[in-house]
């Protein structure tokens, strides 16, 4: 049959008209649009068995009390436990509640790793975790057996609680005094403590219930301390009408919500509060009670004060005019529960010991020592009572010998831990450490003059670390023992920060581990049993959990049900016989804190001709700086003007950005004596002229896309200043120039 | 019969927020909340604010001046849920092409419907606040972590818009609770957002506008007689003269930060500002 | 090779001459395309648009050609329903541009959605209230009758003129064109009026919101206005374009002078107007928002008052006034000048109250936001301008469009012998004398 043209185009037209009258089209119109709503690759959550588990926070020193929402065996949202001492309001910082992509994230590692290929180049090789005990355990002996067992080092990010307790142990059953924990606001104020109250414990700053709070420069409502503790404290400030003074060159989120924002130069501080000092005393408003009773030195301190911190002298070079200083001390010593509170933006740098002491002398002008609204120096947790360390005559031996940092030496009799001092050690005589153990740490990224550290890690023969993530001190590595993730561990954490009452939340497993990790009690506790002898006689334990039950003894059954212990709220403790101190008092001033005040500030880094501007980090708590890197959810927040694209900004004074011919959003070259980097310029009129602002917490070089290479690393262009009073690193700036890049 | 006119008597409900901009620290947890509650997608690189989905958004305004006066608020928006000048003539709701975003006259929540959204974003152009978001790519989870997402919100596929849904979810987890209790009421602590849970700093305060027992309606004290303009000396809402007639209220002691609510004339002072006109 | 189908006493170029052209405007179309199924398959990310600019180029390019294809159904008005009845040499060519215009908007439409799947709710779940369902109704409803008012032109093709059926069907259609062409002014009221509501009811954007008549904002009225007023302009002006590039006269003056004056008069009222209106706005309607008008032209990089007088004074008033002054309006450099710049005005009119109203800040902090498109963007913007071209050339080589073109363009050539195109620029001048010369008979009837 021929197909004429005449029936071709019939039947073409006739079944295109045919069809269309079918219900296919339309058919295959709905299939099309109800494919669109459910396209294979966008997922779809499964349902399951709704249950929430209490547990504990331990991404900052905060320890915030936490309730993870499961379906089925995944946890897909953490919120705060409200109502616990640990977290009144049941708000959240954001690190706390994107804890979930650290949990499921990408940049976790996944199993024991060794090194293959060079150093820091990203070349691992997986292998068991019998194997990784084996190797860490053989180099261990070998270390040993050449009888330089304190050649091990051990870094941690603290010292209280089961696991660094574990490390601790281990270097003592090893033959090391070389435990090292990461440096914080607590190095200063336990030697303020220890030098004026004779203490050994922690400042519990009661910002709860004070009524005037003058805070020299803390990162109050950025990040120090437990941030939702804390920023409840000063909600409720507001509500009841306290009035909340900032100290701070910069208007910080603190400074903005301060009824009174006082812009003294960096490195005023100190001088500041002395001052206010002058004014309290001159007018006559100190505690004449606790003053007369409780302390000594009273005299002296009047002295120095009045010799070299008259308002009107001090005015003339902190930037804050006479009157106001007179204003703000008058204020501070009248109000009913005045509070002065001392560490810079978030706390995790010691500063000066002076400041740290001015600031302290203030609450004690005040009477606010030991006192309801006050600060409370709190008792050291004393609940792991471990059955004593067997040395052997190796252990001994390396236990007699000098820490590597000098730290509780006559030297610095305060200091617990100096850490810069360990990688200067290092650099200066490489034979010293032999091995390093870094744990919940990550000294590469987050240690001022962090190019230091990372040359002394090139010279350390054998680096352990324990991350459960591969960051930049990981990444130096030779071997890693990778540790769970917070939700799928135990761990005791005793709360230090934002709190004036002893408690300690327990960290639960909330899911599964979900790779192939250990808890770190259990890879310490193993390899110190691989080690036999004396070092494994003292670890009797069969693995973390044991241990910790025993350590939490009776309370385990309460702490494991609510997910935290805290001590009955109770009286501080009595001003008669609350001090240590020989005379049983309070010092105001002494000789050695007669000294501290003698020294000057140490003054930032770098030649002011050569470096006019001052470099100065911030804090923010949408980033965050210590030994977790920020969250995808947290980069959400970041603005564009702080990062943009790969570009990290500084925040520059117009005024100043025009003296040297900047706009806004220009590339620059930021240089300073350690270092240089290419940022970009954001125009703030919150940011003293003069200065440099640069935020912490940017410019990792690892952790994965979300991180690896945004922004600047802060700590790559500063170094450490140490204190001369502590010996601690008091460096928070650094002089520094931009040239049109 | 007679219980149901009873019933119609009482005010439906009307959700709403009040947030002290005083108490806000700018920390940004309500937008990490809100994005983890409901399964936001991210990217690699969210540093372009223009297409970086955040239903929650706190905005930094600052009053303009220099150094050291210079003074800087934050100021968390949310959807505002617009009510219009009648109930229910959001500036969204009401261009809508495809009915993809409701008004709900029971709890006065905007809502959006992605699966029937086909991402004409006509909504988006109509919304002042910016607070309607576009799927531009797919959303992708690496690897594993899709195992964090919530079953309670679907995650969206590319090309439709999205919103704040006042955590709608939770409402009807709550109202599904509270039916099966002896059909109650639900409480206000039953139901709250993931953002006024999430503020450390308390200060986004969440409820029923229409219940006085709620802390909300005594903290906004919206005037039904007035589009429900707030009585509060120191509250306001945003773009008030625009008519969105908004279900979130903020507080501030300053002047300053109560002016950068509206748009003013030089002339204009905000406390005696013209009422909203009518729109059809 | 093609010359069967070529209409009876006209002249066209060789075929390779048209296929040359054809694969030029063909690669353009290819790459608009490529840049369409780059934004299907991967989605709108391919676009510099974002989340403050939700409406961009290609709303801009819709409104644009929807206002400038309102020649068809204006002309349609005026020849069917007024009664103009010399406009029935140009009708056609209105009615292609027209529907050039109106494919290009839907499928412009299809990329710019981001679920192109699901675009059939806009019918399914109507929203009644919302002005863009009422374009979408309207404007698939307009675009079905241009398609039935183009399908009898392309039955009158010579080889489709010989089946009867066609022959007839054409006939048919032709006797009822003056129904269709009411529905298509009935539909093209409301459709080009709510392409203008959709800007005018947004009392979320200070920029764009009017006060209403009844339930639509005066952009309503004005949308309506301009596309019946700048419409035949478009028009006139491809009417124009075309001839200069087939180097021949295809519509007889009296036609062209007549449309030109109704376009004239109608941008004059248009602008008048729309004067009115930006007044209303700048002195009532912004400052009851808290708005001084001079707000919305400053501190940004672009849009400044020179938009003001550009849309309104330079192509606004300037081509009204001389449109409707004879002696310009009948000066071809004049007129043509007019309608340059008329286009220009309601492109840049459409332009303002999508892509400016996108960009002023309505929150007191936020900021102005500027927006260039992508590559992928232009192309598929540009994609309808090759759609159209080639559909003309097509269409003209084709179909009798010009029913003047015979009798301007005698051909004097044998019979049997294949006309060739004039290259001798001789030849070209005596064609140039002929066609002046019907001008001027033209001019004195």
């Amino acid at each position: 049959m021929k197909l004429s043209r005449r029936c071709f185009l019939s039947l073409s037209i006739g079944g295109t008209v045919g069809t269309a009258l079918t219900p296919l089209p339309w058919k295959l119109t709905d299939d099309m649009s109800i494919w669109s709503q459910n396209w294979p690759w966008t997922p779809v959550p499964p349902d399951g068995a709704y249950t929430y588990i209490n547990s504990t926070c331990t991404l900052c020193p905060g320890h915030c009390g936490i309730r993870v929402r499961k379906v089925d065996d995944r946890a897909v949202k953490i919120e705060g436990q409200e109502g616990t001492p640990l977290n009144q309001g049941g708000g959240l910082c954001p690190l706390g509640l994107s804890g979930l992509q650290l949990l499921y994230g990408p940049r976790r590692i996944q199993g024991p790793l060794k090194r293959d290929g060079e150093r820091g180049k990203g070349q691992w090789k997986p292998i068991s975790w019998q194997q990784a005990i084996d190797e860490v355990s053989r180099k261990l002996a070998d270390i040993r057996s050449q009888g330089k067992p304190q050649s091990l080092a051990c870094l941690t990010d603290s010292d209280t609680g089961t696991v660094p307790q574990l490390f601790k142990r281990f270097l003592n059953a090893y033959g090391s005094p070389n435990f090292f924990r990461m440096p914080s606001v607590e190095d200063a104020y336990e030697s303020v403590l220890s030098l004026t109250q004779g203490v050994d414990g922690f400042a519990g700053l009661d910002l709860y219930n004070a009524d005037f709070i003058l805070s020299f420069g803390s990162a109050l409502l950025d990040g120090y301390g437990a941030p939702p503790r804390v920023m409840q404290a000063i909600s409720r400030l507001k509500e009841q009408n306290g009035t909340l003074v900032q100290v701070e060159h910069r208007l910080s989120n603190t400074a903005a919500k301060a009824n009174v924002w006082l812009a003294a130069k960096p490195g005023t501080e100190a001088d500041l509060a002395l001052s206010m000092a002058y004014v309290i005393i001159a007018q006559q408003k100190y505690d004449t009670d606790f003053i007369g009773t409780h302390t000594e030195g009273f005299e002296a301190f009047v002295r120095m004060v009045q010799e070299r911190f008259d308002p009107q002298k001090v005015a003339a070079y902190c930037g804050v005019e006479a009157d106001v200083i007179v204003r703000t001390a008058l204020a501070f010593a009248t109000a009913q529960k005045p509070l002065a509170v001392y560490g810079k933006g978030k706390g995790q740098t010691a500063g000066s010991l002076r400041e740290a002491l001015a600031v302290h002398a203030l609450n004690a002008l005040v009477g606010n020592i030991n006192r309801v609204g006050g600060v409370q120096a709190i008792p050291a947790y004393d609940y792991l009572q471990w059955p004593a360390v067997m040395t052997d005559e190796t252990a001994a031996a390396g236990l007699q010998t000098q820490r590597l940092d000098r730290a509780r030496s006559p030297e610095f009799p305060h200091a617990q831990a100096i850490v810069h001092r360990l990688f200067e050690t290092v650099n200066a005589s490489p034979g010293e450490v032999q091995a390093l153990f870094v744990a919940e740490a990550n000294p590469c990224y987050s240690l001022p003059g962090s190019a230091n550290v990372q040359e002394a890690f090139d010279k350390i023969p054998y680096v352990v670390s324990f991350s459960s993530y591969m960051d930049e001190t990981a990444m130096q590595a030779d071997l890693i023992l990778p540790n769970h993730v917070y939700l799928e561990r135990y761990e005791d954490v005793p709360v230090r920060s934002g709190t004036t009452r002893p408690m300690i939340g327990l960290c639960q497993p909330v899911v599964a581990p979900q790779l192939n990790t250990r808890h770190v009690g259990d890879s310490v506790i193993l390899i110190a049993k691989a080690l036999k002898g004396a070092v494994a006689e003292s670890f009797p334990w069969a693995d973390y959990e044991s241990c910790l039950q025993e350590a939490l003894g009776d309370q385990w059954d309460a702490i494991s049900d609510q997910g935290f212990w805290a001590a009955a709220e109770s009286a501080p403790a009595s001003l008669d016989n609350g001090f240590g101190t020989p005379s049983g008092k309070f010092t105001l001033m002494d000789e050695t804190i007669g000294a501290v005040y003698q020294v000057g500030e140490p003054s930032a880094a770098g030649d002011a001709s050569e470096y006019p501007l001052l470099l100065m980090p911030y804090d923010s708590i949408r980033l965050t700086s210590r030994y977790v890197g920020g969250t995808p959810f947290m980069l959400k927040t970041v603005a564009d003007t702080v990062l943009k694209g790969q570009d990290g900004f500084v925040d520059l004074n117009p005024e100043t950005a025009a003296h040297i011919g900047l706009g806004e959003g220009q590339a620059v070259r930021l240089s300073t004596p350690v270092g240089e980097a290419r940022v970009r310029v954001h125009l703030d009129d919150g940011v003293m002229p003069g200065i440099v602002s640069i935020p912490r917490g940017l410019g990792h070089t690892a952790q994965g896309p979300f991180l690896a290479g945004k922004g600047v690393n802060v700590n790559r262009l500063i170094a450490p200043v140490e204190d001369p009073a502590s010996g601690l690193d008091a460096a928070l700036g650094i002089r520094a120039k931009l040239t049109k890049a | 019969m007679k219980q149901t006119q009873t019933h119609n008597q009482k005010p439906p409900q009307r959700y709403g927020m009040a947030i002290d901009l005083d108490k806000c620290t700018g920390c940004g947890a309500c937008m990490v909340a809100c994005s983890a509650e409901n399964n936001v997608p991210f990217k690699e690189d969210e540093t372009n604010k223009l297409l970086s989905i955040t239903w929650m958004k706190v905005f930094r305004i600052t009053n303009g001046r220099e150094f050291p006066h210079a003074e800087v608020c934050y100021l968390p928006r949310p959807c505002q849920h617009c009510a219009g000048q009648h109930e229910g003539h959001s500036p969204c709701v009401s261009v809508c092409p495809a009915t993809a975003t409701d008004y709900s006259a029971q709890t006065g929540i905007v809502s959006q419907i992605y699966t029937r959204c086909f991402g004409c974003r006509y909504c988006m152009g109509a919304c002042p606040y910016h607070a309607r978001y576009f799927n531009w790519w797919d959303p992708v989870w690496p690897v594993g972590m899709e195992k964090s997402l919530s079953p309670n919100v679907s995650p969206r596929m590319r090309g439709v818009v999205e919103k704040c849904s006042f955590c709608f979810h939770r409402y009807q987890l709550a109202r599904d609770k509270a039916y099966a209790e002896d059909k109650r009421e639900v409480g206000e602590a039953e139901y709250q957002t993931a953002c006024a849970q999430a503020c450390p700093a308390g200060a986004i305060v969440f409820g029923d506008l229409n219940n006085p027992e709620h802390a909300v309606s005594r903290i906004a004290q919206p005037d039904r007689h007035d589009h429900y303009k707030s009585q509060n000396p120191r509250a306001f809402r945003l773009l008030e003269r625009l008519g969105t007639n908004t279900k979130v209220y903020y507080l501030s002691d300053r002047e300053w930060v109560r002016k950068a609510g509206d748009n003013y004339l030089a002339d204009e002072n905000p406390s005696a500002s013209t009422p909203p006109k009518e729109h059809a | 090779m093609d010359s069967a189908l070529i209409p009876d006493g006209v002249r066209r170029c060789p075929l390779w001459k048209f296929l040359l052209g054809l694969s030029v405007a063909g690669a353009v179309l290819l790459w608009g395309v490529y840049a369409m199924l780059l934004c299907w398959v991967k989605g709108l990310n391919q676009t510099n648009m974002n989340d403050y600019y939700g409406f961009a180029l290609w709303i801009w390019a819709d409104l644009a050609v929807i206002a400038l294809g309102g020649g068809a159904f204006f002309t349609g008005l005026l020849k069917y329903v007024i009664g103009k009845d010399e406009l029935k040499n140009i009708i056609n060519y209105a009615v292609l541009i027209g529907f050039i215009c109106y494919s290009s908007a839907l499928l412009i439409l299809a990329i710019d959605v981001g679920q192109p799947l699901r675009s059939w709710f806009i019918f399914w779940h109507a929203n009644v209230h919302s002005m863009l369902t009422e374009v979408a109704f309207c404007l698939s409803c307009y675009f079905a009758v241009l398609t039935i008012e183009y399908i009898p032109l392309v039955l009158e093709n010579r080889q489709l003129d010989k089946v009867p059926f066609f022959h007839n069907l054409s006939h048919n259609m032709h006797s009822a064109m003056a129904v269709f062409a009411a529905t298509g002014a009935f539909l093209s009221f409301f459709h080009q009026g709510s392409l203008g509501g959709v800007a005018g009811v947004l009392f979320g954007r200070p920029f764009a919101f009017r006060e209403h008549i009844l339930i639509w904002p005066y952009t309503f009225f004005l949308f309506t206005w301009s596309a019946a007023a700048y419409g035949p302009s478009f028009t006139l002006f491809i009417t124009w374009l075309t001839e200069k590039i087939t180097h021949k006269k295809l519509v007889k003056d009296n036609v062209v002078f007549l449309l030109a004056k109704i376009s004239g008069w109608m941008i004059l009222t248009y602008i008048a107007a729309k004067s009115v209106d930006t007044l209303y706005w700048m002195f009532q309607t912004a400052p009851a928002q808290g708005l001084q008008w001079h707000f919305f032209y400053q501190n940004n990089a672009f849009y400044g008052k020179w938009i003001l007088f550009t849309e309104i004074i330079l192509c606004g008033w300037l081509p009204a006034l001389i449109l409707v002054y004879r002696p310009l309006r009948e000066r071809a450099s004049w007129r043509v000048t007019a309608f340059v710049l008329g286009i220009i005005g309601v492109s840049l009119n459409r332009w303002v109250m999508v892509l400016q109203t996108m960009a002023v800040p309505v929150m007191p902090f936020d900021e102005w936001v500027l927006y260039i498109p992508s590559w992928q963007e232009v192309a598929t913007t540009i994609l309808p301008v090759a759609y159209g071209v080639i559909l003309i050339m097509i269409s003209y080589r084709y179909l009798p469009i010009f029913p003047q073109e015979k009798e301007l363009n005698p051909i004097t050539i044998p019979n049997g012998q294949e006309p060739e195109l004039t290259t001798d620029p001789q030849d070209l001048a005596v064609k140039t004398m002929a066609v002046s010369n019907s001008v001027e008979e033209v001019a004195a009837t």
